[in-house]
């Protein structure tokens, strides 16, 4: 089960725009005011469905026995060295976005500083789901969290995501027509899973042969002094590039 | 127990065994009905054999947006679903078995949660409903909103003759993932005229145990449940309930009103066998119990649980109630009524409704709910407003930001019908009188969407001088009630309050009538209460006691202003007084931060709020030399306002605006200490010193400024002064509109008047707006990458429509390039950058 934790406020604070500062006196005590309703509002719900790679072209992605087929070079390039996939779909719920319209009309400075924490409580939620991913499959190395909009991965594919992981009926998350998710703090994401008792296998990529580090040299932290620093798909230490939520 | 002498069985689940004949998770079930008709009809025989009686056809997501991309006509899916049900009725023999219609929930969340409106979602429902014509019945089910489970039954009752079973889907804390709860459900359908209501889905039978019970006593409808074999393990997919321990369970929820059973999510044939066996021995032992075949009372009681008596006697007894998705309200007390969503004799509120400002609207409705309001009354009439259109609109966004019922408020049957439509949840109706012209018209619309009903006791001949004429007013109400097929119950008499200075005899017979309605019809009592003081002066003591005079005598539901304190805190003491409120908890509650009454004095007050100012810190980082400037121009109180404007002190900032105002001039105020102040923030910001949250606190100072400022020229009479008028907009497609919010707070500072549009907006819209207003400058905003198509058809649009405005442009993922691109005539980086181009285009 994953549950709610106390809000990281210095990640909240990351969203607000503080890079590394930590936001003066007066921003933090309204940031604690606005935890408990928040907490109040949010039911956070997930859904996760783990699939074995089936196919894999220069811009595809099939799933075994799932209808989601993953289209673009990017979220290729992404599961890169990975024999499974986790769909992963987690929202913290409508009560949220009932607060954040209620307080946008009573009060702009705790709507704004809610709407950060929210993002950053919905990321702890999929931290935790990748953290009981992990509990359950020891030996797959995890890829950061790729999802629908990203570089060419078509944002139209959320509908087929939340499908194969039955979202809609599971925890209610739903998208509009224009393919976005309601509830609005909502994530979906495509996570890859390295079976790291395999050596990883040469790929061929649009920028010609790419090769990924073998496991034995994967220590954490190792990446830096790697000598397939450069060329490795799955580099541990590679930023992730999110679109920022305002 | 009438009702349920034979519990039906209902079938398990399809997805499941569809998956398991080899559909693809995520693959469209439906199609299977015309690609493997035999597949399908198999498994609707399965169930058969095992002992469904009612089989639910594989359409669950047949609905046009699911399909899309089926590749066969939406037609063509239902009827051969019905089709491969009835083949498998015909094939084991049983022309007994029912073929139920199944719809499940359309994908997309309705307004204001999601992008779908009332109307559509009903379309969608209402173009399954016309193609289930072959089915014997409806099944709605696994349904998350409430709203769009309304629509769902309107398009059953409108489109079929069918019986129509209701469940939706409540998670471990007895809702819906949008916070349906189990007595809003209960009540918004009871009088709709259903013939099941329930729940099936998200959890195991043990777990929807207490919800059963608690169903029970929210509604006389029989129950149906259809609860998942179990809790799914999220990593493999797998139920944690069997067969048989399954049946146990489901055993235990028999007593309490159900009609129907079955399985959802992971159950099969097998857990249908166990669920005939288990339900026909109940049915035998409680036969023979009834018949006294096991001798005494004594038996009866063992079979019973012991919550049955307890839990059948608050079915029996509770009077029904109205409710919003997330509340409901019983009459079991008296409830306050808020009456502030009203334009008679508040200028303030008649401008709200002229120029569609929403905000102050919802302002109005949020505080009387922090007051204390149960309930609030809506009236949007206003000569020269399209009052239908008015009243849906505001009825859609109060239930977006607040959770208690609504009192729709109107004498026109077209716009009572519009609101009762949208309506989320069993709203209470204001009114219908004794006039035949009222009841023919109203009482029909009532019936229909299974409202409560105000009474008025008045007729042909006005409002009866006595007490019996207006009883008698009331008695014809509720028969004439329920002779249209209103339950009785669902009636409210309001006994109409005279005012007091005009009619001063009269007050004491509208208590008595208020009293005979109580006594003698047993029925809820309304009055608008502030009505009594009209004309006399510190109304408020007047209202009080008439208030509690009326509450001794029955009043239920009184109307008022529940910002009064005194009316307010003599509700509370009654409720306390009469012991309603047990151990006078929410009295408590109510007053936890009491404080004995002060006296204020203004001038002290401010000097006060600026020592506060003054002690608070360092002053911002620029801000002394202007402080100074302003304190040597302005004097001390501009200076301690230009502080806390930079400091974002929001509570000093409004006391030394008030304070400000008996010397200054208003516009003195604005241009030569918020502006400034804002200034001197806005240039932190640029600099990178301060950061978003502090803009926008001082933003909000100076909003709370501004409101002082504004109210101060009402009073005086003098109009507000503006700067111009800029419309916003976030486009088509785009729902994140938290950025255009910020926007808008610090346009609104700068003195300009917004005009906003709101999210997901059309692109028509815009160019009407921007036509309408002959604003030099729309704003637009985006935030996907996905939308910025849609902002550059706007400006297209814009610019076709040959209006000589200019656009500015703003969201995350826009770029100078790109803004310039698709044709903006300008960028903005932030809100405050946006405030800059805004003065620049206006040359202030």
């Amino acid at each position: 089960m994953v549950e709610l934790k106390p809000i990281r406020m210095d990640e909240a604070a990351r969203y607000l725009g503080y890079g590394d500062q930590t936001p003066d006196e007066t921003i933090l005590t309204l940031m604690k005011e606005c935890e408990a309703p928040l907490m109040e509002a949010c039911h956070p719900a997930y859904s996760v469905g783990i699939f074995e790679l089936e196919c894999c072209s220069e811009d595809e992605v099939r799933l075994a026995d799932c209808a989601l087929t993953l289209t673009g070079k990017d979220i290729v390039k992404h599961l890169v060295g990975c024999t499974k996939v986790a769909i992963v779909a987690a929202t913290l719920g409508s009560g949220v976005d009932t607060l954040m319209r209620r307080l946008q009309l009573t009060n702009m400075p705790k709507a704004l500083l809610t709407d950060a924490m929210a993002g950053a409580a919905i990321e702890q939620i999929c931290d935790d789901i990748q953290s009981e991913i992990q509990g359950k499959m020891p030996l797959f190395r995890q890829t950061w969290r790729f999802s629908p909009g990203y570089g060419d991965l078509p944002l139209a594919l959320q509908d087929e995501l939340l499908a194969a992981v039955e979202a809609n009926k599971r925890i209610g998350l739903m998208t509009t027509d224009s393919h976005m998710l309601t509830p609005l703090k909502s994530v979906t994401a495509i996570i890859g899973l390295q079976d790291m008792t395999k050596e990883l296998r040469k790929v061929a990529t649009e920028d010609g042969d790419a090769i990924s580090a073998p496991v034995g040299a994967c220590a954490a932290g190792a990446c830096a002094g790697c000598a397939y620093h450069d060329s490795c798909l799955t580099r541990q230490d590679k930023t992730a590039e999110e679109p920022q939520d305002t | 127990m009438a009702e349920n002498r034979q519990i039906l069985i209902l079938d398990g689940a399809m997805g499941t065994e569809l998956q398991a004949a080899g559909l693809p998770v995520g693959g469209i079930p439906e199609v299977w009905n015309i690609e493997h008709p035999e597949e399908v009809t198999a498994i609707h025989r399965r169930y058969i054999e095992a002992g469904s009686q009612v089989v639910y056809t594989n359409t669950f997501g047949a609905n046009r947006l699911k399909m899309a991309k089926a590749g066969y006509p939406l037609q063509a899916l239902i009827v051969s679903a019905i089709g491969n049900a009835r083949a498998a009725v015909v094939e084991t023999g049983r022309p007994d078995v029912k073929v139920a219609m199944d719809i499940g929930p359309i994908g997309r969340l309705i307004e204001p949660l999601g992008d779908m409106s009332f109307d559509e979602a009903y379309d969608i429902f209402a173009e399954e409903m016309r193609a289930a014509k072959g089915a014997d019945m409806i099944v709605i089910e696994t349904m998350s909103d409430l709203s769009e489970t309304k629509a769902a039954v309107l398009a059953a009752k409108e489109n079929t003759d069918l019986p129509v079973f209701v469940t939706m889907s409540f998670e471990a804390n007895s809702r819906t993932f949008t916070g349906t709860s189990i007595a809003s459900m209960a009540l918004t359908f009871s009088d709709m005229g259903i013939d099941g209501i329930g729940m099936n889905c998200s959890l195991g039978p043990e777990e929807l145990l207490p919800m059963v019970k608690e169903l029970y006593t929210c509604t006389k409808l029989p129950l149906v449940v259809k609860p998942n074999a179990g809790l799914p393990d999220p990593a493999t997919n797998t139920y944690n309930v069997l067969p048989e321990e399954f049946g146990a369970i489901m055993r235990k929820m028999l007593p309490y009103g159900v009609c129907a059973v079955g399985g959802c999510c992971g159950t099969s044939p097998e857990y249908i066998r166990e669920l005939v066996r288990v339900v026909r021995e109940w049915e035998a032992e409680r036969d023979a119990v009834e018949a006294g075949k096991n001798g005494s009372d004594e038996a009866a009681k063992s079979f019973y649980p012991d919550d049955y008596e307890e839990l059948t006697t608050l079915r029996n007894t509770r009077p029904t109630g109205i409710a919003s998705a997330s509340k409901a309200v019983w009459f079991t007390e008296p409830r306050c009524i808020g009456e502030r969503i009203n334009p008679t004799g508040k200028k303030r509120f008649k401008e709200a409704l002229q120029n569609g400002d929403m905000d102050y609207i919802l302002g109005q409705a949020i505080s009387q709910v922090e007051a204390g309001a149960e309930i609030l009354d809506v009236n949007v009439g206003l000569p020269g407003i399209d009052e239908t259109a008015m009243m849906v609109r505001v009825i859609r966004e109060l239930q977006a930001v607040v959770d208690v019922p609504l009192q729709i408020d109107s004498n026109k049957p077209e716009v009572l019908e519009a609101a009762l439509r949208i309506y989320c949840g069993k709203p209470l109706v204001n009114s219908v009188n004794g006039e035949e012209k009222s009841l023919t018209s109203i009482l029909p619309l009532v019936k229909k969407y299974g409202a409560a009903v105000v009474g008025l006791t008045l007729d042909e001949n006005g409002i009866g001088k006595t007490a019996e004429e207006r009883f008698a007013v009331a008695e014809k109400i509720v028969s004439r009630a329920e002779a249209a097929g209103i339950r009785r119950e669902n009636l409210q008499i309001d006994c109409l309050t005279l005012t007091a200075s005009a009619e001063q005899a009269g007050v004491a017979e509208t208590l008595k009538a208020v009293a005979m309605v109580h006594d003698r019809l047993h029925l809820g009592a309304v009055l608008g209460v502030s009505n009594v003081s009209f004309g006399l002066p510190n109304r408020d003591v007047i209202n009080t006691a008439f208030l509690t005079m009326a509450l001794q005598n029955g009043l239920t539901l009184p109307i008022m202003n529940p910002n009064s304190e005194g009316m307010m805190g003599a509700l509370r003491a009654y409720r306390v007084l009469m012991n309603i409120d047990k151990n006078s908890l929410a009295y408590m509650d109510a007053y936890r931060d009491w404080q004995p009454a002060q006296t204020v004095v203004v001038a002290a007050g401010a000097a006060g709020a600026a020592g506060a100012v003054a002690n608070a810190g360092v002053s911002a980082p620029t801000g002394d030399t202007v402080a100074a400037d302003i304190a040597a121009k302005l004097g001390d109180g501009a200076a301690s306002l230009y502080t806390a404007v930079v400091r974002g002190l929001a509570a000093q900032g409004t006391e030394l605006t008030k304070s400000l105002l008996g010397t200054m001039d208003s516009m003195d105020i604005v241009n030569g200490v918020l502006i400034p102040a804002l200034d001197t923030v806005g240039a932190g910001f640029e600099k990178g010193r301060i950061f978003l949250p502090q803009l926008i606190l001082s933003a909000s100072v100076v909003q709370g400024a501004f409101s002082e400022i504004k109210n101060h020229m009402r009073a005086s009479g003098a109009d507000a002064v503006s700067k111009g008028t800029i419309v916003l907009a976030t486009v088509k497609g785009d729902i994140h509109d938290i950025g255009k919010n910020i926007v808008k707070v610090l346009l609104e500072n700068y003195g300009f008047t917004v005009v906003d549009l709101g999210r997901d907006v059309e692109i028509e819209a815009v160019v009407k707006a921007a036509r309408e207003t002959g604003t030099p400058l729309v704003g637009l905003s985006a935030l996907m990458t996905t939308t910025l198509p849609s902002m550059r058809d706007t400006i297209v649009a814009l610019r076709e429509a040959g209006l000589p405005c200019k656009v500015v442009v703003g969201g995350a993922v826009l770029t100078p390039e790109y803004a310039a691109e698709i044709g903006a005539d300008y960028y903005g980086r932030d809100a405050k950058a946006t405030v800059d181009i805004a003065r620049e285009v206006f040359g202030v």
